[in-house]
């Protein structure tokens, strides 16, 4: 086999691991399916194309499953490089790209799939989460392929997409990406297989998704919370706080656990801890084993540069006591923020936990709307610790430490589950609903 | 029924002036009540308007003042705690001790919110309160009785269908021991900062209160609400649904051994055999000495321990306790594993009103200036103070509740006894007050804790940490963070005065913290007491206290942990740990800034202006 021999230390190796892993760990893979690729300038001073081996398992990547190929050249074919190779090469060539990303995103597809006859070109799919909207615009290709896989209409077509998305949708197989990285890609994919899973949840809950659609088009600052900010593809290795070891080690717990219970997808959602004067902040809150982002110390103090997320942070403890700050975007509860009981037009103002564990820790789960105040927002935090804000995630409060706000995202996820697959069965959740929780 | 206008009070403030002899009833000022809700919040703010904080702790210019809140008298869960604040004669700050039993909801039920006793009476006097009434009688007859034989005369003499509870010193209060304890229903105590030497010091032998009145509930739905929610949390978490009506306070024994905190021989180390532990632990205890778990006043958690022991003479003695403080500080504190030795010199400082805790860190002192020629054996009456020494531990409480030989040294607390002979380096205190049972060199949060709280080394007032970060899961704090130690044990001590404020047991934080309490505090007063609104309140006590400390002369530098915990390190999970001076103070600091207070530790005008703190009204 040509190309340089892979040892264990390097750098872009490890990252194919390690996303590989947090791909399948996000379920957006099956055992051997998808591909990533990323264009480098080689010791020779020529662009190559380094890129998985087909039918690899991107769970378990070897060196030997990691493949070489010139960028310029135009025969791909090297025997063991993916299938997708002509594809990835040629949206790899489009400007400003340096990786590309194929995934099963099971979510996506799902919400993607209809039964008109084909080969007529479905619909772009419409997101109607704040996430999706921002990072992936407001409408994702969707395309029919005849081949759906390693055909020339692919290689013709997807990079021809891509040209003008972020992400688009190969009809029944799965999505492609691009990106400045590996992880651009990886957290572009992630967050449309979130919308997707936003979509599907609405639909189970029986929520008419075209109406919020309609209204989202109407008026966008309306419906959706103010944007995330805008993916950095830089600095993920910085650790501001090295010295504070349990702190250190608090954070990637929760990263961790952020990503692996699909509480944000990835380098999503935020997270910080407050000292006196500054705070710990994890801007990509969702940080997969290996892979890490930005842990920083800022100013509590607003500065001109603050972003709308971290500002939110800072508001909420100049207002209040709390020691730590979640902000995480739960598809199951993105969904849930809309759900109207029969009979009623408006979305309910509060989730009420139906099942034994979440009644245990909540009478009900506040359901903000999309634009609500920092002070409404805050005064819904002090007196039930965690809200869902429609259109624009979860947020939680902890008094001493940040395991113990990691709590509240992770049972809202479970309370929702629940309510969603009770209405889908068929029941009456306001039969099931705490008497207690009603009247409050 | 109350016609104040806030639900849940009375209204009425009972003033008891010992050196004129007189009772009286003020008015309780709305503003001032929802300001400082009550108990300890409202007993502050009544202490500070009534005595100077620079006064001298046992003579007549001092003070006691005992609160309720609006949720005592209710169905609200353990609320049925008083709180009694002084100005404190071991540490000279201010003394705040929390009581549960069943006291407090009888105080309440009498028909007063508060009561403040001043001045010192000629004579050994009590206090005898029903519904619309109150009166000082004599109490020669009960001078030198033990707590016990006191309770019994006192509540042996009730109304048929009105029983009286009793508050009471016993002879180390009489004696001016500077941590004796005030008592009710016969085992509980009012414990730390020696309140019954100021009892003592104004002659005052006991409070017997009788009443049936009853208080409204302005918003029955709401505070249902907050109810049905704690309850069912107060079921659901381990420690409040099992582990304290199964093993009591003591079953923290072996758990907190396992975290390197088990304090050994005067702090100087944490290391124990494990088979010795397990002599100490509340296993063991449930296994042998227990008869019968109890509950004060509407509890559901139930962590009493009615024990019983053989004692010296052979002849079976029943008592209650030993609580996990107790068996630690007069346990392994002092070297000492004999769980029977420990729980009869327990039995004795009931007795005696004696501060177990206190005795505890003051005997453990002793044992280690003895076995350094500090004390010498003359001075013990043939007492070997050794360390592990658990004859003498039993031996000195009655010594020291009556002053006498060695005992009247030990009845001046640690650091009076070390500092009397040179050594206070040997005196595991802050502010004077002996340490509780965890080592604050295996978590810097439980130091800063120590080092902040406003009566001394106090683990209720200073900030429970240890319990979060053991049990908790979910409420897990770093122990090893100067980061975030200053705002986490600032928020475990707010939580602290949110409970003692209310009137409610520290352990329904191992089920929830305020937010159950801000629905039933806001459906029996019919106010909106949100949990923002609760914090305000929180801070404004803490603010107070500290006001209070500062005009008493207290400095940052009293803020300090003793040279050990900086000097000696233990190990903990392989590593040494130690709280550095450097460390310490800058927490201490960082603290101070999260309290809006200034470099010095002092609350700032703009911060007492911010709170709503006026001067005092004295």
């Amino acid at each position: 086999m040509s190309g340089p021999k892979w040892q264990a230390a390097d750098d872009l190796f490890r990252e194919f691991q390690a996303l590989g892993r947090a791909s399948l760990a996000s379920d957006i893979q099956d055992s051997h399916s998808g591909n990533m690729a990323v264009r480098r300038t080689g010791a020779d001073g020529r662009d190559e194309i380094v890129i998985t081996a087909t039918g690899s398992q991107k769970g378990d990547l070897e060196p030997s499953q990691i493949c070489f190929l010139s960028a310029t050249e135009t025969d791909y074919g090297y025997y063991k490089a993916s299938s997708e190779t002509d594809i990835h090469a040629r949206i790899l060539a489009l400007p400003g790209v340096r990786a590309s990303m194929h995934a099963h995103l099971k979510d996506l597809v799902l919400a993607t799939l209809d039964d008109a006859p084909k080969p007529e070109k479905p619909p772009d799919f419409v997101p109607v989460d704040p996430l999706a909207r921002r990072i992936l615009g407001p409408a994702i290709p969707v395309d029919w392929f005849a081949v759906p896989s390693g055909s020339p209409e692919l290689t013709r077509t997807i990079p021809e997409r891509l040209a003008g998305h972020p992400l688009t949708v190969i009809f029944g197989h799965g999505a492609m990406a691009k990106g400045r990285s590996l992880r651009e890609a990886f957290y572009r994919l992630s967050v449309g297989n979130y919308a997707g899973a936003v979509v599907r949840n609405l639909q189970r809950i029986r929520v008419d998704v075209e109406a919020i659609r309609r209204a989202m088009a109407a008026d966008p600052a309306g419906t959706l919370a103010a944007p995330p900010p805008d993916y950095e593809i830089e600095g993920d290795d910085r650790s501001d706080f090295r010295e504070e070891e349990e702190i250190l080690r608090e954070f990637v717990k929760a990263g961790h656990r952020i990503f692996e219970s699909r509480l944000s997808p990835f380098h999503t959602g935020s997270m910080s801890v407050r000292g006196v004067a500054s705070m710990l902040y994890a801007p990509k809150a969702s940080m997969p084993r290996d892979v890490g982002g930005p842990l920083l110390s800022v100013p509590l103090a607003a500065g001109p540069g603050d972003d709308a997320e971290i500002s939110l942070h800072k508001a909420i403890y100049a207002a209040s006591d709390f020691q730590s700050v979640m902000h995480c975007h739960v598809a199951e509860a993105e969904a849930s923020a809309y759900f109207a009981y029969p009979g009623e037009t408006t979305p309910a103002d509060r989730i009420i936990p139906i099942d034994a564990e979440g009644s245990f820790l909540y009478l009900v789960i506040p359901v903000l709307p999309p634009r609500v105040t920092a002070a409404a927002l805050i005064r819904a935090l002090h007196d039930y610790k965690v809200a869902v804000v429609r259109g624009g995630g979860v947020w939680a409060v902890g008094a001493q430490s940040l395991s113990e706000v990691l709590h509240h995202p992770s049972s809202v996820r479970e309370v929702c589950h629940y309510r969603i697959g009770a209405v889908e069965r068929g029941l009456d959740l306001r039969r099931m609903e705490p008497a207690k929780a009603k009247r409050w | 029924m109350s016609d104040y206008p806030i639900s849940g009070y009375f209204g009425r403030v009972l003033v008891v002036d010992l050196s004129l002899g007189e009772v009286r009833t003020e008015p309780l000022d709305p503003a001032t009540a929802l300001d400082y809700l009550g108990g300890r919040g409202l007993a502050t703010r009544l202490l500070y308007d009534t005595i100077d904080p620079a006064c001298e702790p046992l003579g007549p210019d001092n003070a006691f003042v005992i609160a309720s809140s609006p949720l005592v008298g209710t169905s609200a869960p353990t609320a049925g705690r008083g709180h009694m604040v002084f100005k404190s004669p071991l540490t000279g700050v201010i003394g705040t001790s929390n009581s549960g039993g069943t006291w407090g909801a009888a105080f309440k039920a009498a028909g007063w919110d508060a009561l403040v006793v001043t001045g010192a009476a000629a004579s050994p006097v009590m206090i005898d309160i029903a519904p619309g009434r109150a009166e000082i009688r004599p109490a020669d007859d009960l001078w030198g009785k033990t707590v016990h034989e006191t309770n019994d005369l006192l509540a042996a003499a009730s109304e048929p269908g009105r029983p009286a509870r009793v508050l009471c010193i016993g002879p180390a209060g009489e004696n001016l021991v500077r941590f004796a304890v005030v008592a009710n229903d016969a085992n509980r105590v009012y414990g730390r900062c020696g309140a019954g030497a100021v009892w003592g010091g104004k002659k005052l032998k006991a409070v017997r209160v009788r009443g049936r009145e009853k208080i409204a509930v302005a918003d029955k739905e709401r505070f249902q609400s907050g109810l049905d929610q704690a309850l069912y949390l107060i079921k659901q978490a381990p420690v409040t649904k099992r582990l304290m009506r199964d093993l009591g306070t003591a079953g923290l024994v072996e758990l907190i051994n396992l975290i390197s905190m088990l304090p050994h021989r005067n702090f100087q180390d944490c290391t124990h055999r494990d088979e010795d532990v397990d002599r100490v632990s509340g296993e063991t205890l449930a296994k042998t000495l227990l008869e019968k778990a109890g509950s004060c006043y509407l509890c559901p958690i139930g962590c009493q321990r009615h024990t019983r022991v053989a004692g010296r003479d052979g002849k079976e003695e029943r008592g209650e306790g030993p609580e996990y403080e107790t068996m630690v500080l007069m346990g392994p504190l002092c070297g000492i594993y004999d769980m029977a030795a420990i729980t009869r010199a327990n039995y004795r400082a009931n007795e005696l009103g004696l501060d177990t805790m206190s005795y505890g860190g003051t005997v453990a002192c002793a044992m280690e200036m003895a076995g350094l020629g500090l004390i010498g054996p003359g001075e013990t009456g043939g007492i070997d103070l050794s360390f592990g020494g658990a004859e003498a531990l039993e031996a000195l409480v009655g010594m020291t509740a009556r002053r006498e030989g060695i005992g009247a040294a030990l009845a001046e607390g640690a650091y009076r006894l070390a500092a009397g002979r040179g050594r206070p380096d040997l005196a595991m205190t802050v502010k004077k007050l002996e340490l509780p049972a965890y080592d604050p060199r295996a978590s810097y949060t439980q130091a800063l804790g120590y080092m902040t709280s406003p009566s001394g080394a106090c683990h209720l007032r200073g900030g429970y940490a240890v319990s979060l970060a053991f049990f908790g899961g979910a409420k897990e704090i770093p122990r090893f963070s100067l980061l975030q130690s200053p705002i986490a044990i600032r928020n475990m001590q707010n939580l602290g005065i949110l409970q003692d404020s209310l009137g409610v047991c520290r352990f329904t934080g191992y089920a929830f913290s305020a937010d159950p309490w801000a629905r039933m505090v806001s459906g029996v007063t019919g106010r909106d007491f949100s949990v923002a609104r609760l914090e305000e309140i929180e801070n404004r006590v803490a603010a107070l206290e500290r006001q209070f400390n500062v005009e008493a002369g207290a400095t940052a530098a009293d803020d300090a942990l003793p040279d050990r915990f900086a000097d000696s390190p233990i190990v903990v999970e392989g590593r040494e740990r130690r709280v550095s001076r450097d460390d310490q103070e800058r927490m201490k600091r960082d603290y101070y800034e999260v309290r809006g207070w200034d470099r010095d530790g002092r609350p700032t005008p703009g911060l007492l202006r911010a709170l709503r703190i006026e001067e005092s009204r004295r």
